[in-house]
């Protein structure tokens, strides 16, 4: 409001300080209340002021002028900038400059005209955005707004007079406005205010939780305060608290007998603090799950939960905790939803806090939750259950022999025949009683004071979490079937969120399988694995696929006791799915060399024909997919050769297979059943292209199985497996992409061939060996030479084949002359 | 020798089917390769003095020239029809049988000899089944080697030869190639 221009006037003719200048209240009340009358100070001559300054300076000394000027731009400076500040809208906060060079501070004459309204609402404004950037500069302002106004005044007085009337009006609105200045102002010492209180009460609990334990409701109430701020960090202190002065048992509350006995003072005072202990908990554990739901609150009430969960899940109200957590296990906040997950599976791989109960009652909250949903969830929740891990040793020990341990757990999942396994669990126990009746009691003291339970109840808590775990994943596997069967296109894009953890699960606890539903399972598995009957929308991708043939391998050889099933339609499937089988995408080469691995090279024995139909077709595989797939592809082919002798007719220059080819005398090689593709009687052609493959490992491995069927029968077994070729090729694959870099260990033997090949001419332009610059250039000119002869060869060509069009057509004239001439003289003749 | 009537052909391709499921179909329509011709055509099956013989159809062609009582064999015996009217497969069928079988089940070396002297499979001969075998499918033995050596029926499925005791039987005996030796005079 210009009235940094009037600034200079009032500060020249007494050097009084500031402070000094005594103010009345009344004065100092008007003043405020009428701030914007100042206005007339925009209209002061500015030249006369300046004038007076330059008359004053006159008198004193240089020095001190020089100080005084400074001093006195400097405060003229701060106070535009505030008083623009404060009074401007920030819009106009900038000076415009004149062509003369004068600053025009725009002041807010717009007030005047603006309605009363609309200048509150500003008036708000800048004040609001003052509280925020600090709060020690708006103080010394105001009082010198306040000092300075009052100076006005007295100039002003009779205009003042004679606006009082519309001023009373006034007066009111603008006690709001300073209300609610004040009120912005005290927010954030009321922030600190309540900070510090929580500190305090904190440390005090944390210091001696017994005594100061009443101060705990009062924390939790702060959680309800109006500021959300306040309320988080109430919410976070608290955890903080409760990790800490949780005890490390469960709390029960007395009961009402026990109430009425006469106890000593200091179990009493144990009692009471127990009890509010675990009131002020439950309080805040509602209010937890109540900020749950709240945008707000979400993140920080979801990390409480888990965090409580992760440190305290031996305390009371764990089941509480737990569904809260489950439930948001397959939130579709990133971040909540790891959380939960990272605390679930921290509390399965943590048995020991909590006795293994509360795995329990997670996975069956997680199968619950599963149920509900049907299916339709983020696959991370199930994925937890990966991090389960059962203690066979125990089960075993406990029960008489291992056989045993699986059937009841089974039993009690699908077809609930709970109080069969009941039966069994207590004859054990009874049996244990009998043989050491004795101890019994001391046993149970023992178990009470150790928290540590016995093998048998551990084990009945292992059957209980596996019966959840299978019972998910049984449900899932029936509703993947179900949903491509086409009962219902739901949802569109992922219609089988959880197959593949479930997939993978089954695969990590294969061995705990109950023999009753192998066939169940492998039966649901085959249909997953055809993918044959679906429409093209919902099918199953390759890799899920892939990923069936392997779980069921995996079941079978886990559980095989005597009995060697071969799985022979596994093998048709996946023989059909090595053609459908895209590597360019990334896990697919992966789990495929997985199921080469664990279907192929790991069985004991196979059929000649299908042995002889699977080398024959990886071989065509490994022709067009990259080095990785094809060594995989290559060391399985080695696996099978070795196993299967006569096999290696394939590897004779002979087609027709002799006698060895049965009924099909042809090589189909689009059959779909291994069995009738008649690959014996085919040659392994392939691998001759292959040893002439550009990557050396692969040029080297199919070398060495050609020569198998020539060399001597004793062969010496191939250690690696084609997973492991795979991972390892995979990785030579990028650097042999980027860099164009043999992989290391090859790097030597090929050196020495290298130098050699340099010198031949345009070979090395196909040899991948050569990296460094030298090489580059050695073949850059080699190219380009290449490059001139064939221009030339070109060149050559076309200037004699337009030399032969125009020595035709030459001779075409002239016959053409001669025609004529013969003409002309024929008729010459008649004539 | 005469082609199958509609009952016949029904008996022997419903047996044919319980051991090669599917496969039949690869049977019936497998191009034949004997025969002097170019093109040989298919195999069939024809009815001989009460033997079902799996022959090539240029064989056919020649056999008619020869009187029906005198025409001892031809082609492939896969089986005969007994007085009352049901069809028995025999063990020259075996080759057959192996390259289109459904179902089958290796013996171990230790078993082997008692299945050729005509004994039933037992549970501890089982060196390695197929999955899904139901009962009273039919079964095609191997040695371990891969080398055909019989068929049977099966007596109990897959699943539940898991829990068999060591003596249970698994496949009845039907043929096997003893029989080569055994009933030389049958056959």
């Amino acid at each position: 409001m210009g009235k940094k221009r009037g600034n200079p006037l009032p500060l020249l003719p007494p050097e009084v300080e500031e402070d000094e200048i005594e103010v009345s209240d009344e004065d100092l009340q008007f003043v405020k209340e009428n701030r914007y009358y100042a206005g007339f100070l925009s209209k002061l001559d500015t030249k006369s002021i300046t004038k007076h300054v330059v008359r004053l300076a006159d008198g004193k000394k240089e020095d001190a002028l020089e100080s005084f000027y400074e001093k006195r731009k400097k405060k003229a400076f701060i106070e535009n900038n505030e008083g623009n500040a404060l009074q401007l809208d920030p819009v106009d906060a900038l000076p415009v400059k004149t062509l003369d060079g004068k600053l025009y501070y725009r002041t807010s004459s717009v007030d005047v005209t603006k309605p009363q309204t609309g200048l509150q609402e500003d008036n708000t404004k800048t004040n609001d955005q003052n509280v925020d950037n600090d709060e020690n500069k708006i103080k010394p302002t105001k009082a010198e707004r306040r000092e300075k106004l009052k100076k006005i005044k007295k100039i002003a007085k009779k205009q003042v007079e004679e606006e009082n009337k519309i001023d009373e009006v006034q007066r009111d609105l603008k006690s709001e406005v300073l209300e609610k200045v004040k009120q912005e102002l005290s927010a954030e010492e009321l922030f600190l205010q309540k900070k510090g209180k929580i500190a305090e009460i904190g440390m005090g609990l944390l210091a001696d939780p017994e005594n100061n334990i009443a101060s705990l409701k009062e924390l939790v109430q702060t959680c309800n305060d109006t500021d959300h701020n306040v309320a988080k960090l109430g919410l976070l202190s608290l955890l903080a608290l409760f990790k800490d002065i949780i005890p490390g048992y469960r709390i029960r509350l007395p009961t009402d007998k026990e109430l009425q006995m006469k106890v000593s003072k200091e179990v009493k005072k144990m009692r009471d603090y127990e009890s509010m202990l675990l009131n002020s908990y439950k309080a805040y554990l509602q209010k937890l799950v109540a900020f749950g739901k709240q945008p707000f609150f979400q993140q920080v009430a979801v990390r409480c939960i888990c965090n409580l969960l992760e440190a305290v899940p031996h305390f009371n109200y764990r089941e509480n905790l737990l569904a809260e957590t489950v439930k948001n296990t397959s939130s579709s906040d990133d971040v909540i939803r790891k959380l939960s997950c990272s605390a679930i599976k921290s509390l399965f791989m943590n048995e020991g806090k909590h006795g293994g109960e509360a795995t329990v009652e997670a996975v069956q909250l997680i199968a619950d939750h599963v149920k509900i949903h049907n299916c339709q969830l983020h696959p991370d929740c199930i994925e937890v259950f990966l991090a389960l891990s059962f203690d066979e040793d125990l089960a075993k020990s406990t029960s008489e022999n291992g056989k045993e341990k699986v059937k009841p757990k089974k039993k009690g999942k699908h077809t609930p025949a709970v109080p069969n396994q009941l039966a069994k669990d207590d004859k054990k126990l009874s049996k244990k009683e009998l043989a050491a009746k004795t101890r019994v009691e001391v046993n149970t003291d023992f178990k009470a004071v150790s928290f540590a339970p016995d093998a048998s109840e551990r084990k009945k808590l292992q059957t209980q979490t596996l019966a959840a775990v299978f019972e998910t994943y049984f449900r899932i596997l029936k509703q993947s079937i179900e949903s491509t069967a086409g009962i219902k296109i739901g949802s569109g894009t992922k219609l089988r969120p959880l197959l593949i953890p479930c997939l993978k699960g089954l695969g990590k606890f294969s061995h705990l399988i109950s023999v009753d539903f192998m066939g169940d399972l492998l039966n649901k598995l085959k249909r997953l694995a055809s993918g044959r009957n679906l429409s093209t929308e919902n099918c199953r991708t390759v890799s899920e696929r892939i990923q069936c043939c392997i779980v069921a391998f995996k079941v079978m050889r886990n559980n095989l006791d005597s009995l060697i099933i071969d799985l022979q339609e596994f093998f048709i499937h996946l023989y059909n799915l090595l053609l459908e089988c895209k590597p360019n995408r990334e896990d697919e080469g992966e789990l495929l060399a997985e199921a080469l691995k664990t279907m192929l090279c790991e069985g004991r024995q196979h059929d000649m024909q299908r042995a002889a139909a699977f080398i024959k077709r990886l071989a065509t595989f490994s022709l067009c997919y990259g080095p990785a797939e094809a060594m995989a592809a290559l060391v399985t082919m080695k696996h099978l050769l070795q196993k299967n002798s006569k096999c290696r007719n394939l590897l004779e220059n002979d087609g027709g297979g002799g006698s060895l080819s049965c009924s099909v005398a042809k090589y189909h090689p689009d059959a779909t059943d291994p069995n009738l593709s008649g690959a014996l009687s085919s040659v392994l052609w392939e691998l001759s292209l292959l040893s002439k493959h550009y990557h050396p490992a692969v040029s080297a491995m199919a070398s060495s199985i050609a020569n198998m069927g020539t060399g001597h029968n004793q062969m010496f077994l191939s250690i690696i497996s084609p997973g492991q070729a795979f991972s390892e090729y995979s990785i030579a694959r990028e650097s042999f992409k980027l860099s164009i870099k043999p992989p290391a260990s090859i790097c030597k033997r090929k050196k020495v061939m290298d130098s050699q090949q340099r010198k031949k001419v345009l070979e090395s332009s196909a040899d991948p060996h050569w990296n460094d610059q030298e090489h580059e250039d050695l073949v850059r000119k080699r190219f380009s030479d290449h490059f001139k002869v064939f221009r030339n060869i070109l060149e050559n060509e076309r200037l004699r084949r337009e030399l032969n069009l125009t020595m035709s057509s030459i001779h075409l004239y002239e016959e053409y002359r001669r025609e004529k001439k013969k003409k002309k003289r024929r008729c010459l003749d008649k004539v | 020798m005469r082609p199958l009537d509609e009952k016949e052909t029904t008996t022997v391709f419903e047996k044919l089917f319980k051991f090669t499921g599917n496969n039949l179909k690869h049977i019936v329509e497998r191009p034949s390769s004997e025969g002097p011709e170019q093109d040989p055509g298919r195999y069939c099956f024809r009815l001989q003095k009460n033997r079902v013989f799996y022959v090539s159809e240029s064989l056919v062609k020649r056999a008619t020239n020869i009187n029906r009582e005198k025409l001892i064999s031809l082609g492939t015996c896969i089986g005969k029809f007994t007085k009352g009217g049901s069809f028995h497969l025999t063990v020259q069928c075996l080759d057959l049988l192996a390259a289109h079988a459904r179902h089958k089940i290796w013996l171990k070396p230790t078993s082997e000899m008692s299945f050729l002297y005509g004994n039933h499979v037992l549970k501890s001969g089982l060196g390695r089944i197929t999955e899904n075998i139901n009962a009273n499918d039919g079964v095609v033995i191997y040695s371990m080697s891969d080398l055909p050596l019989g068929f049977g029926i099966a007596a109990k499925s897959t699943q539940d030869c898991r829990k068999l005791d060591p003596n249970g039987i698994v496949v009845l005996h039907q043929a096997d190639i003893g029989e080569y030796l055994r009933m030389e005079d049958d056959l």
